[in-house]
């Protein structure tokens, strides 16, 4: 059986910063309120402009699963590890909170839960693959800005949608290598 | 220039230790999260985990879930991937609804007022009691002015509304007011006076879409919203809007139109399409009456004059109207929700729709679509005529009309100005219904029932609402959670969540329909009811009082028994459900495995097109021309009167919706405030303008109008015009059962100046000029 290598792909150009992804992610996976505290988010990217040349666009985002993560080199206890499908995850019992991925993470990914007392972060919603569903936020997002799926299966929309459009990354000169990939407007 | 940013980076908190963070931030949430916790041990403790399908009710598009329960606790509201209406999907709201049984500030069980009204002061008490207290005080109502019509209903729609609308059909009274004349009653009005019915857009195969004043990305319709979203690279999106909400993200072309012009603008194409013959005129001559008065009528709307009018340069007017033709039938100019925009909407949303007829995008893939719905069984119930049951108190002739009518529609602006004309008989008119029982007139209106709805903040003129209140000898609120409305009430009765109730069955009626009904997820947590239980108590209540049926005739008195109390009030919600799509075998089944039924995934267009076909209209066309209309001294073709305009150092006030908010009901769920990006609402200034006046983002500034006043931080940006503001409905609140948004940030029912549309009787809403100053 061949890895599976995760991925998200995602056409924000349809995105209208409606925050089910957001909201969906705190409730599936027990992120307590507070601004600071998320697992994901929607930043917003218009350009400055003056009135009346206004174009406002929207960019989800979250851990983005490196293939290369900094997160995990630096993290003294190992807490941050890298799973075979190539999946980003906390071991939340060993992590100690010294906040070094933290500072790696070139996304902000990262966040202190203290109900849990350790670094949370996305996680591809991993319980949730375990049982063949989806991310909570790809699953939920009206108009599905967000295809989650296996980039080693050419079949898959994942793979497809990377063939058939131009994609970027963010940040790509950090050399992460993200799996969170953005069709071009 | 921005607006809320939406993240907030973290990386400035890193050097804090984690015990700052967690007492300078999330105090407050442990609070809740502790109440939480004690209230879910309440719940139903059943071990193990479930799916269980059933329908969201935190907005109106009731879109099909599928909640996972964890030993009795719901975890997680998922979305039901055969719920194709809203492209399976579950919104921001439809997300934290999975919240809103453990809520700390719901009610949870009956109360009755002890102190002053508004005081807050109550006694919780049970129902026999609550139920006792309130038959009392309607019989005691009704005798005292021998009028049944002296206690008014007020709601907004739902599924168990009918229920409610029951009740005030066995206590007699013909005083319903319900939402639509604060939304959409001048649009249904409009369309239906051209089309005889209020049609649906079919997005999903349109080509070329204008929506004018409808902001979709952030007021969900579905599955309009989502096929525009979806669409997006390949449909033409024109959005036009005094402000750049989040529908600019998915639109093609915004014009920040003049307020109060959308009607020359759409005449104006009117005229370009019938002056280059860009018209379908196969379709013109078999469908529509009246073309050649229209071609006439709009020969004085050209572009040139449009863009005086409009702002919007003639250039843009021209290449609107050719590829609006040149698209149809795939072509929309989007009907929209919530209308109540001016003392003349009615005519405006005629010329929408008219622009969509003479185009022949009308009945076919990717025009507007007349709904289709699919049939169910209901009980048929006779409820009792009265002696003392008395017209409308809004109906017939009006004498006081005049004075919610704006100073330039009181004469010449083809309006009717002695009686509101098209009244529906349930809903009534909002603006008017309070007018008239302020003044008494024609009968005094001392009794009051509310379901759902909260007048309090969703009527402008917020102090006339009050007044209303006070003058009540009797207020009832049923709800889920403290309303301002519950909050001047005399006795509050807490409803079960919708994950804690059987609803019955609704048609949702569209492009194509799909039928959904409520099951329980979870067991009421609290000591609460369903509307339907409290009606089926209080109808058996009044039945052993003798003094409340001496006006009607026995006979009448046993066929309700028959209809009424003994099948309705009998049979539970969930048998009437199995009955409502018993022609349609396994349909109910599917219902509880599946949460969805439909006849079919597939839009069926035509239907009004085949031969024979009358559309309900008085020619029994498509009426560009109304026969009606001139008949009752109205305009008959959409005239175009102008607006006054703001003096100088006065604004208009606009109103709009936010994507976390459904109307004034979801402000206070702190799931959707975090959500929202901020703990109050803010008025939008022009950034230029306000650094003209001075004003920087954060500053508190008093926004007054002719009727209010309501002090607010402001928020320069470049997302709206200089002469306009405009701030985010439903802060400012006046309850303080509303914990996280009473009395924050600033109300705009405060502020609103409380005209209306005669036509139609919609609430005329962006009618009102304020000042904004620096305080
Ligand atoms: S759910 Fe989808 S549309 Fe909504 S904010 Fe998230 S990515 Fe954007
Ligand atoms: S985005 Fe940040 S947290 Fe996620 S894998 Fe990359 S470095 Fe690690
Ligand atoms: S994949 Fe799961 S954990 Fe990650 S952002 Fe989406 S919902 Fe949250
Ligand atoms: S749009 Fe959102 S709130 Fe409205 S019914 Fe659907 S999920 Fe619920």
């Amino acid at each position: 059986m061949s890895k599976k290598k995760w991925a998200i792909v995602l056409d924000d150009s349809k995105c209208i910063d409606c925050k089910a992804c957001t909201v969906a992610c705190k409730m599936e996976n027990h992120v307590p309120l507070g601004m600071y505290f998320y697992r994901n988010w929607v930043a917003e990217r218009t350009k400055e402009s003056e009135f009346p040349m206004i174009k406002r666009m929207f960019r989800p985002s979250q851990c983005q699963q490196c293939e290369n993560p900094p997160c995990v080199h630096v993290c003294p206890t190992r807490a941050s590890y890298q799973t075979e499908d190539g999946v980003v995850l906390v071991d939340h019992e060993k992590c100690i909170l010294c906040k070094y991925c933290m500072t790696a993470c070139p996304y902000d990914a990262r966040y202190v839960n203290e109900e849990i007392e350790a670094i949370d972060k996305c996680t591809f919603c991993y319980h949730r693959l375990a049982e063949g569903r989806i991310p909570a936020c790809v699953e939920t997002c009206p108009p599905k800005v967000r295809v989650f799926g296996d980039l080693n299966d050419p079949d898959s929309e994942v793979s497809k949608l990377v063939k058939m459009h131009d994609t970027e990354v963010l940040k790509p000169e950090k050399g992460t290598k993200p799996k969170l990939i953005y069709i071009k407007r | 220039m921005s607006l809320l940013k939406t993240k907030v980076s973290r990386r400035k908190f890193l050097g804090l230790t984690s015990g700052a963070l967690a007492s300078t931030l999330v105090m407050s949430n442990f609070g809740v999260l502790k109440k939480v916790g004690a209230s879910e041990e309440k719940g139903n403790s059943k071990y193990g985990r479930k799916f269980v399908p059933s329908t969201c009710a935190i907005c109106v598009n009731k879109c099909g879930f599928i909640a996972e329960v964890d030993n009795g606790v719901i975890r997680k509201i998922n979305p039901n991937p055969k719920f194709f209406k809203s492209r399976a999907m579950i919104c921001a709201r439809g997300n934290a609804g999975a919240k809103v049984p453990y809520d700390p500030d719901r009610l949870k069980k009956p109360l009755i007022r002890v102190g002053k009204r508004g005081e807050g002061k109550w006694k919780e008490v049970s129902w026999e009691e609550a139920y006792d207290y309130i038959v009392d005080n309607v019989v005691k109502l009704v005798r005292k002015y021998k009028n049944r019509s002296t206690i008014a209903f007020a709601s907004t729609e739902g599924f168990q509304e009918e229920y409610f609308i029951d009740l005030a059909n066995i206590i007699g009274t013909t005083n319903t007011v319900r939402h639509p004349t604060l939304c959409l009653a001048s649009n249904i009005q409009g369309y239906s006076s051209v089309f005889g019915t209020f049609p649906d857009a079919d997005i999903a195969n349109a080509e070329f879409v204008i929506i004018a004043g409808s902001n979709r990305a952030e007021a969900i319709v579905t599955p309009d919203t989502i096929d525009m979203a979806k669409n997006h690279r390949k449909q033409t999106l024109i959005y036009i809007d005094p402000r750049a909400t989040k529908t600019t993200a998915l639109a093609d072309k915004w014009y920040p139109i003049k307020p109060g012009t959308d009607l020359a603008l759409v005449l104006a194409m009117i005229h370009v399409i019938i002056k280059e013959n860009l018209y379908d005129k196969e379709f013109v001559e078999k469908y529509t009456y009246g073309f050649d008065k229209l071609a006439e009528h709009v020969k004085q709307y050209t572009p040139e004059w449009a863009e005086k009018e409009t702002e919007i340069p003639a250039s843009e007017i021209y290449w609107l109207a050719r590829e609006f033709a040149k698209h149809a039938p795939r072509s929309i100019w989007y009907p929209g929700r919530r209308s109540s925009f001016y003392a003349n909407d009615v005519y405006y949303r005629r010329a929408c729709a008219i622009l969509n007829a003479i185009c022949g995008a009308w009945d076919r893939p990717g025009g507007l679509i007349p709904k289709s719905k699919i049939p169910l069984r209901k009980y048929e119930i006779e409820f009792p005529i009265f002696d003392w049951t008395r017209d409308r108190i809004d109906a017939g002739k009006v004498p006081f009309l005049g004075d919610v009518l704006p100073e330039e529609d009181k004469t010449d602006a083809g309006l009717p100005t002695d009686s509101c004309q098209y009244l529906s008989e349930k809903d009534g008119s909002w603006i008017l219904f309070r007018e008239a029982i302020l003044k008494g007139v024609p009968y005094p209106v001392k009794g009051l029932f509310v379901y759902k709805q909260n007048p309090v903040e969703s009527v402008p003129n917020r102090k006339k609402t009050l007044q209303m209140l006070e003058q009540m000898e009797f207020i009832c609120t049923i709800d889920v959670a403290m309303s301002d409305t519950a909050w001047y009430s005399d006795v509050v009765l807490p409803e079960s969540t919708y994950l804690e109730r059987w609803d019955p069955v609704h048609s949702l009626n569209g492009v194509v329909p799909i039928a959904v009904m409520r099951q329980p997820v979870i067991e009421p947590l609290f000591d609460t009811k369903s509307m339907f239980e409290i009606m089926c108590n209080l109808a058996h209540k009044f039945m052993e009082r003798k003094d409340f049926w001496e006006d009607t005739s026995e006979e009448d008195l046993e066929m309700f028994k028959e209809t009424c109390l003994k099948r309705l009030t009998k049979n539970p919600v969930k048998d009437f459900a199995k009955y409502q799509v018993s022609k349609y075998p396994g349909a109910f089944e599917q219902l509880l495995k599946e949460g969805v039924f439909y006849l079919s995934d597939k839009p069926k267009y035509g239907k009004t097109l085949k031969d024979g076909f009358r559309f309900k209209t008085r020619t029994g066309k498509i009426e560009l021309y109304n026969v009606k209309y001139e008949e009752k001294g109205l305009h008959p073709l959409p005239v175009y009167t102008r607006h006054t305009d703001p003096k100088p150092g006065q604004f208009r006030f606009v109103v709009g919706r936010h994507g976390q908010f459904t109307h004034a009901s979801t402000q206070n769920n702190p799931w959707l405030l975090e959500a929202y990006g901020d703990k109050e609402n803010a008025v939008w200034i022009n950034a230029k303008v306000a650094a003209k006046m001075g004003i920087k983002a954060g500053d508190k500034v008093k926004v007054k109008s002719p009727v209010g006043e309501q002090i607010v931080k402001a928020l320069p940006t470049e997302y709206i015009r200089p002469d306009v503001v405009f701030y985010v409905h439903g802060f400012g609140r006046l309850s303080k059962g509303l914990s996280n948004i009473y009395r924050v940030g600033a109300s705009d029912a405060e502020i609103i100046v409380d005209y209306m549309e005669s036509i139609s009787g919609n609430a005329a809403m962006h009618e009102t000029f304020v000042t904004i100053e620096k305080i």
